[in-house]
């Protein structure tokens, strides 16, 4: 038999695809959802995938982001469809949600039997377990603190940064001049807003929920909102835009100048040292304390198999993330701190005094409030009644008796 | 020359097809798909509606009848996003349909470089909403926005304003966008209508001695009328059924300030994946949107001509 060129390159184009699919069949393939966004947070994924990769080579993973804001909805409607990911990210604030919605598969067994498990102490388990099953391997930690600018603090004749909420409305009279379009506070009045008006209620002493019940304590609540709000609306420390202002407005009027002091926690720091200089521009420090608390939260977010279909692969996949190697490479990229101990002992992170607030925050800092129902009440209730507040539509009284209404509701 | 035509017809689908059945058997296939695209997830989604169906406790999920319109009737949010939905689509058409005709009008001159304009007046509907929402986040930005600047400099602002962070402008400018977003689709539309409309007919009316005016109360509005009723239907509908630019621009805030039926029924079922809740919001937008076309279509008397 005779070929030509022409079906000799067909045939072997076939054998090369052929072969290729065999490959791809025999070597695991997952997919992993996330939420990261910025280029800091994609080029630390980059790592960890190509680390991944060296040391496992027979897996392939493909990464898919989606906006944090649309992932619930991306992920209900998986869920909903019977087209769920391989393996997705998990943070303490969506878990109870994710797990009520038969959205993880039970780890125990496999975290029992790993060694990794060693590095990572009980509290790591807490925000991603529920009725004594771990669903997901923690990565990395969010941990609360607050950036503030040294040179303005300097100017303003301020000497460190506010230890408590009374030392912190002191230093923003002092740090706020409308005249030059300078405000002493970024608040997150927008997307997102919900965050730091449970913490305050809770520094002012009211839980939110307790022994899974809710259990808002109207007086504390209503001193708490009206302290907050009253940063906008009466001592106008903070940028009129606050109402709107989300995560990239209240980043961007510090790095811009606009603000001296924003709240947020580690995962920023990059983006913030990009802009400004460590030391001399800015600086960070462990969240001021209210009155009857101190609240920071120390959120660990790990990584969750949504479906039994390639569980071998997946778990390799989830678990690799808990190792130093990869801790490490997200940091460097991202300023994410490590949930491991191990990586925590590095020395890239021993030896940098821009981690000292986030180093004390871990003594003290707090989980998230994780219950079912908690996304749907932070998102749809507590937003839009403290902007009601900010706005003058309403009052600090009827504001948190539409958080009470709404805790009920989203919990009965 | 034989045309087939006696070719023997063969077994049942032959004599099938001299039947007056045959015709429904053609559409058979169409009517399938219809009902499974279309009839199935619209009866689907309206009996979720009395339904409790929430996603994170499976335990409630179960008939409840009339239960989620009673509790929208003593929802306060609801009402606020009924009113605003109803402001929010009106305005926007209204300044849509005017700068579409405006934009259709100068089209239809067919002076040079009116193919390069016609391009450009396309181009913010070619825009899908969500880079429109963040392109104008932007522009009208607090702190960066070039047209809060430009405000500022000619005197009309003393300083920069935070549009979507106040109640009383946050509707207006979000409306505001939409109708830069989507007047492209009216001027296309009255375009094409204006193209159809014999120029006799202006002949004539000058003839006669009418002025632009009357020739465009007379002519113009009367020969566009069905062009005009179906466009507004089809936006009417699109702007109460999409979310996306008001989710970008505002979420729905400052507190319930922009907040319309489609991203209520969005985010209650997406945030609080409470689908059977969305699902009754869904339905009263559906029923509003029928009484409208309805309505509409009557009163301008579109089916009698």
């Amino acid at each position: 038999m005779q070929l030509n060129r022409r079906e000799l390159m067909a045939g072997a184009t076939a054998m090369a695809l052929a072969s290729q699919m065999g490959t791809a069949r025999a070597a695991g393939a997952i997919n992993y959802w996330h939420h990261f966004a910025s280029q800091s947070e994609m080029e630390g994924l980059a790592k960890i995938i190509s680390l991944f990769q060296a040391k496992y080579p027979g897996t392939k993973v493909t990464q898919e982001g989606i906006p944090n804001s649309e992932y619930m909805a991306k992920v209900s409607s998986a869920v909903v469809a019977g087209g769920k990911p391989d393996t997705g990210m998990v943070i303490t604030e969506r878990f109870a949600d994710l797990v009520a919605m038969n959205g993880l598969v039970d780890l125990s067994a496999r975290v029992k039997a790993w060694p990794g498990k060693s590095n990572f102490p009980d509290n790591r388990w807490k925000g991603l377990s529920q009725d004594g099953k771990i669903y997901a391997v923690p990565a990395f930690a969010f941990v609360d603190w607050m950036y503030y600018r040294a040179d303005y603090f300097e100017q303003a004749g301020l000497s460190g940064p506010p230890k408590n909420f009374d030392e912190f409305v002191q230093a923003a009279r002092k740090l706020t001049d409308p005249s030059k379009g300078r405000y002493a506070f970024s608040m997150r009045g927008g997307a997102g807003a919900f965050k730091y008006v449970i913490d305050v209620m809770e520094a002012f002493g009211s839980p939110i929920v307790k022994d899974g019940k809710p259990a808002i304590d109207r007086a504390a609540a209503i001193e708490a909102v009206t302290f907050y709000s009253d940063l906008f609306v009466k001592e106008k420390v903070v940028p009129p835009s606050a109402p709107n202002d989300s995560y990239r407005q209240i980043m961007e009027a510090f790095r811009t100048g606009q603000t001296a002091m924003v709240w947020h926690h580690t995962g920023s720091l990059s983006e913030i040292s990009g802009a400004l200089k460590q030391g001399t521009q800015f600086q960070t420090a462990p969240m001021p304390a209210g009155p009857k608390a101190q609240i920071a939260r120390v959120a660990y977010a790990g990584n969750g198999v949504m479906k039994e279909d390639n569980i071998e692969d997946a778990w390799q996949w989830v678990s690799f993330w808990g190792e130093p190697e990869a801790a490490i490479a997200l940091l460097e990229a991202t300023g994410y701190f490590p949930a491991s101990t191990a990586a925590l002992q590095d020395p890239r992170l021993t030896s940098n005094k821009i981690y000292d607030a986030a180093v004390k925050t871990l003594d003290f800092g707090r989980l998230p409030n994780t219950f079912v129902g908690a996304a749907g009440w932070s998102e749809n209730v507590v937003n839009p009644a403290f902007q009601s507040v900010l706005t003058g539509q309403s009052k600090p009284t009827d504001a948190v008796d539409r958080m009470i209404k709404g805790l009920d509701a989203a919990m009965r | 020359m034989d045309t087939g035509s006696h070719l023997p017809k063969t077994g049942m689908i032959g004599e099938l097809s001299e039947t007056r059945y045959w015709i429904y058997l053609l559409l058979l296939p169409s009517l399938v798909i219809i009902l499974l695209v279309i009839a199935y997830p619209t009866i689907y989604g309206m009996a979720i509606s009395f339904r409790e169906m929430r996603l994170t406790r499976p335990g409630l999920n179960g008939w409840v009848g009339f239960k989620h319109y009673l509790v929208m009737i003593d929802d306060p949010v609801f009402w606020v996003a009924l009113k605003n939905t109803v402001l929010w689509v009106t305005f926007a058409v209204v300044l849509e349909l005017g700068l579409g005709f405006i934009a259709a009008t100068a089209l239809n001159r067919n002076v040079p470089g009116t193919g390069i304009f016609a391009v450009l007046i396309l181009v913010p509907y070619f825009l899908p909403n969500v880079v429109a929402g963040h392109m104008w986040a932007l522009l009208l930005d607090p702190r960066l926005g070039v047209i809060n600047d430009i405000l500022v400099r000619i005197g009309i602002l003393n300083s920069y304003k935070a549009w979507f962070a106040d109640p009383n402008t946050a509707l207006a400018a979000t409306i505001f966008v939409e109708a830069w977003h989507g007047f492209p689709f009216f001027a296309l539309l009255l375009l094409a209508g204006l193209k159809g409309i014999p120029q006799d007919l202006y002949k004539a009316a000058a003839v006669d001695g009418a002025g632009p005016i009357a020739e465009f109360r007379l002519i113009t509005v009367p020969m566009l009328k069905s062009v005009i009723a179906a466009a507004v239907i089809l936006r009417v509908i699109s702007l109460v059924n999409s979310p996306d630019l008001l989710l970008i621009l505002t979420g729905g805030g400052p507190g319930d300030a922009t907040q319309v039926l489609s991203l209520y029924a969005f985010q209650t079922a997406y945030k609080d994946f409470n689908f059977g809740y969305a699902s009754a919001l869904s339905v009263v937008m559906f029923v509003i949107l029928m009484v409208f076309a309805y309505a509409y279509i009557r009163l301008s008397k579109i089916g009698r001509e």
